[in-house]
């Protein structure tokens, strides 16, 4: 048992030197607000919710492996450190990262907000060590 | 017409509350009923499992009338995994379940609402009523271990002078 915890604690610090080396960056990912209880106004929307930007990093956008089609917008990968992403859901008072990507508004790459489609994750021994978010550009940035 | 899509939600939330107050969601943080209209929310938001998801498509417009007449089609569209406890097996149950609280919130007399603009701090009632037809269900269509239906609403309403 400890040296599957070891070994996870290990992955983890290699997944973090690895995204740092390999142009690790930081990208913001952008949170709604939570939506105000008995507010019809939000319900029929035209109210809109606040959000707020919180920073993830190390990051690496994986620009090199884009599908870019015609007139349809650009999909791109987004490897996260899950030290980063842990933080992230203690801080934040979600009950799991999975519950926090999906509840994104999106993330906010170059000053581009970039819609969640999924997120998977790679672990060993149960915990995950890094994050795999796949990104859609908006379609108004479709060639 | 905005008004008479903003109507015909309230109406459709409030009746499916009392039909089944346990059909609820978490969306943002918050537990609300169990029915949301999907151009309202957020474009990344997911669509929610076990809850009524309403999206507007056709609009028709008849001026034949003293008032433009304005028909517009309303999918709903919901869907259940089961429960985790029954294996799932208990999908098809659940799923008819939603189809009695449609029917019954929807096809509930009367089949009419007056309409009102929620623009404003406090809604103000119009001077016409939005009203609507039968339930029309599609097919339950399977996708992996969900079963989902899309099912139809006709809903009508009289375009008032100087409304948007």
């Amino acid at each position: 048992m400890a040296d599957l915890l070891s070994a996870s604690g290990a992955a983890v610090r290699a997944a973090d030197v690895l995204l740092r080396c390999a142009g690790g960056r930081a990208v913001m990912l952008r949170m709604p607000a939570p939506a105000s209880a008995a507010d019809v106004a939000e319900q029929l929307g035209s109210a809109v919710p606040g959000f707020q930007d919180v920073e993830l990093a190390p990051v690496a956008f994986r620009a090199a492996r884009a599908r870019v089609a015609e007139g349809k917008a650009a999909r791109w990968e987004l490897l996260v450190s899950a030290s980063a992403v842990e933080a992230l859901v203690g801080s934040l008072g979600y009950s799991a990262a999975a519950v926090l990507f999906a509840e994104a508004f999106g993330v906010l790459v170059d000053g581009v907000l970039m819609t969640v489609e999924s997120t998977t994750e790679s672990q060993i021994g149960g915990a995950p060590y890094v994050y795999r978010l796949m990104l859609r550009a908006p379609i108004a940035a479709a060639v | 017409m905005q008004n008479a899509k903003d109507t015909f939600y309230v109406t459709l939330r409030d009746r499916l509350a009392a039909v089944n107050p346990a059909r609820t969601m978490v969306l943002r943080g918050v537990t609300r009923p169990g029915v949301l209209v999907e151009e309202n929310e957020l474009a990344s938001a997911y669509q929610p499992v076990d809850a009524f998801c309403l999206r507007w498509t056709g609009s028709r417009l008849d001026m034949r009338g003293v008032l433009p007449l304005i028909a517009m089609d309303c999918e709903i569209r919901y869907g259940s995994d089961g429960n985790a406890g029954n294996g799932g097996m208990d999908r098809g149950r659940l799923l008819a379940a939603m189809d009695a609280e449609l029917v019954a919130a929807v096809g509930a007399a009367p089949q009419s609402a007056a309409k009102m603009n929620y623009t404003g701090a406090a809604p103000v009632a119009l001077g016409t009523r939005v009203f609507w037809g039968d339930v029309a269900f599609g097919a339950a269509t399977v996708n992996g271990e969900r079963l989902e239906r899309v099912a139809t609403v006709e809903v009508f309403c009289y375009q008032e002078a100087g409304e948007l």
